[in-house]
């Protein structure tokens, strides 16, 4: 009996053991590309973090967010920048809103056909970040990939001209009309 | 012993200066020009002009977090992350707040720059002179001491400071707040040039100036001669400016001493006290730890300047104890460390304006406009004491719309927008020195270097609430008759300190018994010493110090200088 016991206990050890593994085998989970400390986002949620920068501002004749590395910039800054607080209502809302997607595309986002993707955005932008869930996420989201945009180089250097070395200042000159450009 | 083989005349030197800050480096640069061998001892690591830059010539784009502190740093130094300054372009120059603690009695915001240069390095660049208005302050109103000098004792030396270091500035002919040595000012702006007009058809005793600067907007050939060329107007100084643009000890002073043969700058040097020798009646040199090592070694020098920074002068003075001063160096009057006193920055007032439209600025600023103090300046007027001066600032709002999901949202992004113009002003008040208002040292707590822990008490009072509401009171009535919409009146309620202002404990006074120094900044029962940074204030006025510090220190030298030739010192 307690060989037989002995041998179960083992078997139930190597079978869990197993177990264990073998979800990570199926799902082949890579991690992110940039180490993170703080929060647990994985390489498939970091293309899904691509995917939503190059959907707020994509790629057109100029590059957009994701060319941009801006998605990265985000992931960084709700890292290191982020309270804790803060850090865990974002990882929630990124899990509600791939769940969102999946509600209202039947699909995930990064499956969705882009109109889905963009008609998903749009109806977030009316919601209010307060509200918490995918709504945080979004709005937090978003601001913070503009700024990864806007701080980029090509941004500071081909769109609007950031100044290393100004050497002037005027505290009065004329305000030019300016056409509106398309990006 | 690391010091086994230096001798004791290998660490003799003729002068001895504590800190590299904006003091330090002037009193270095006096005594070195003079001919003095000069030790100057730096706590925090050494600061080479243009090469210890880091950040210097960095991109937005290369800062991780966008300029951003970190959560992690801010949650270790709570303390210095409230400081303006504390970016992460500028973060190096800083103390973080575990590294150095020390105790608030009350809650005080201690900025501190451990480094070569000190905080020169990242000040707010601010030089305006003081009047007599200011060092009759304390005769007339009854507070403090009466200044052991006036206007006329520092006014040449003002004049001496700003040419080396270069100042730009208007003639503004402002009784109250006295021209001086200027290079061209930089622009007011269209809307700072409107209030500037309406001001001074409105209000007899009032004005709007330019806020004089230490840039150089029109480089000398003093200033060539240091390796300085003119402001570029980055207004990146906290990394070290490449151009030697803005004045610190590291672009100006200590390379200036250092061509001279004479300097002997040793940093990672903890001043744990200064030597006293009761036969001789002097003070014989300093005991210093080496940062990293821990160990002691004594330097000798015939005289020794403090400058420390406020708290830390005050500290090495308390720490210097013998048997002659058992509280503290040249404490026979048992005031060092009280009466200390900092600039009420609470308040501010901002607000919008809709004209001017058809213009805006451009380029970058490294200053603001100023508004001299006008309350009780040539009588008591108000229901508190002394008064206020006022940064005052505008600008053209920008911005892009983040409206939009795709196209629309990047085409926002390419489209920078326009809107009225913002109106900024906040509050640089006096405060009164009290005798509660102390620096003391912890009896058991030491830091890693051994030196006693510094406790910090000191708040704000009663004159300082009402002064904050006249404040409001004032700036918004000259808003709304200016035509400024949307008047909105802020209280940061922030603690003391965080102006980096702080200034007293050692003051200047003219009786041994009720003060610390003389009117030469020498302590009045050791007549080797001097103090001559922010510790040595008698009272704060309204002006930011460090013209001031400049001033009091190269005058100093001078003195000792003259004392040591006719064999007093």
């Amino acid at each position: 009996m307690l060989i037989n016991r002995r041998t179960a206990l083992k078997q139930v050890l190597v079978v869990s053991a197993g177990l264990a593994f073998l979800p990570s085998c199926v799902r082949k989970t890579t991690p992110a590309s940039i180490s993170l400390k703080n929060i647990a986002v994985d390489g498939e949620g970091e293309n899904m973090l691509a995917l939503l920068a190059d959907t707020l501002i994509p790629t057109t004749s100029t590059p957009g967010a994701k060319d941009v590395k801006a998605h990265l910039f985000a992931l960084t800054m709700v890292d290191d920048c982020f309270n804790k607080e803060d850090q865990q209502k974002w990882a929630a809302g990124m899990k509600a809103f791939a769940e969102l997607s999946e509600k209202k595309n039947g699909k995930s986002f990064e499956k969705s056909t882009p109109e889905a993707r963009i008609a998903l955005l749009e109806q977030l932008e009316k919601s209010k970040a307060e509200e918490g869930g995918a709504a945080y996420f979004y709005h937090a989201t978003k601001h913070l990939i503009i700024r990864g945009y806007t701080n980029s180089e090509f941004y500071l250097t081909k769109v609007q001209v950031y100044e290393l070395v100004p050497g002037r200042f005027h505290g009065s000159v004329p305000v030019k009309p300016v056409s509106r450009r398309t990006a | 012993m690391a010091n086994i083989n230096t001798s004791a005349q290998d660490r003799t030197f003729d002068a001895i200066v504590i800190g590299s800050g904006i003091s330090g480096g002037w009193a270095a640069k006096e005594f070195t020009e003079k001919g003095l061998k000069t030790l100057v001892l730096e706590r925090g690591r050494d600061v080479k002009h243009l090469k210890d830059y880091p950040t210097t010539n960095k991109y937005p784009w290369e800062f991780p977090h966008g300029g951003q502190i970190p959560e992690a740093i801010k949650e270790e130094a709570p303390v210095v992350s409230r400081c303006y300054a504390f970016k992460e372009d500028a973060m190096h120059f800083f103390v973080k707040d575990k590294e150095h603690p020390y105790e608030q009695d009350k809650p005080f915001d201690w900025i501190r720059g451990y480094q070569v240069g000190g905080k020169s390095l990242l000040w707010a660049r601010q030089t305006q002179r003081w009047s007599d208005y200011d060092f009759e302050g304390p005769a007339r109103d009854g507070f403090a001491v009466d200044w052991p000098i006036r206007y006329a004792d520092i006014a040449p030396w003002y004049s001496y400071v700003e040419k080396f270091v270069g100042i730009s500035g208007n003639k503004d002919g402002i009784d109250n707040l006295p021209d001086g040595e200027f290079l061209p000012p930089i622009e007011l702006t269209a809307v700072e040039q409107y209030f500037q007009k309406f001001v001074k058809d409105n209000y007899k005793d009032r004005h709007v100036i330019y806020g004089r600067c230490a840039h150089l907007t029109e480089p000398q050939k003093i200033h060539i001669e240091q390796g300085r060329v003119q402001c570029q107007k980055r207004n990146l100084c906290q990394r070290g400016c490449p151009f030697g643009g803005y004045f610190s000890s590291n672009s100006s002073t200590l390379p200036w001493a250092e061509k001279t043969g004479n300097l002997t700058l040793r940093p990672h040097s903890v001043v744990h006290s200064v030597i006293y020798d009761e036969k001789k009646g002097k003070a014989t040199g300093v005991r210093v730890v080496d940062a990293k090592t821990k160990e002691m070694t004594e330097y000798y020098a015939r005289v020794i300047f403090v400058n420390a920074s406020a708290i830390n002068s005050n500290l090495i003075l308390l720490n210097s104890t013998s048997s002659r001063f058992p509280n503290g160096l040249g404490n026979d009057s048992g005031v060092l460390g009280k009466y200390f006193a900092f600039h009420n920055y609470r308040a501010t007032i901002y607000a919008d304006h809709d004209g001017h439209m058809d213009v805006t600025t451009d380029g970058r600023r490294p200053t603001s406009a100023y508004i001299p103090r006008f309350r009780n300046v040539k009588k008591q007027e108000t229901d508190f004491l002394r008064g206020y001066a006022a940064g005052f600032d505008t600008g053209r709002r920008k911005w892009n719309s983040q409206d939009g999901v795709g196209k629309s949202l990047k085409d926002n992004l390419f489209n920078e927008e326009m809107g009225n113009w913002y109106v900024g002003s906040h509050m640089m008040g006096e405060t009164i020195p009290k005798e509660i208002s102390q620096l003391t040292l912890d009896k058991d707590k030491k830091d890693e270097w051994g030196m006693p822990v510094i406790h910090v008490n000191m708040g704000y009072d009663d004159n300082d609430e009402k002064m904050i509401k006249d404040f409001h009171e004032q700036m918004t009535e000259m808003y709304t008759k200016a035509g400024f919409t949307n008047i909105r009146t802020g209280d940061s309620k922030q603690a003391p300190g965080l102006d980096i202002h702080e200034m007293g404990g050692a003051r200047m006074g003219k009786d041994p018994k009720t003060s610390v120094l003389n009117k030469w900044n020498q302590l009045h029962d050791v007549n080797n010493v001097f103090v001559t940074d922010g510790a040595c204030m008698t009272s704060t006025s309204t002006q930011n110090p460090s013209l001031t510090y400049m001033a009091l220190t190269a005058r100093a030298v001078d003195y000792a200088v003259s004392q040591m030739k006719k064999g007093e010192i």
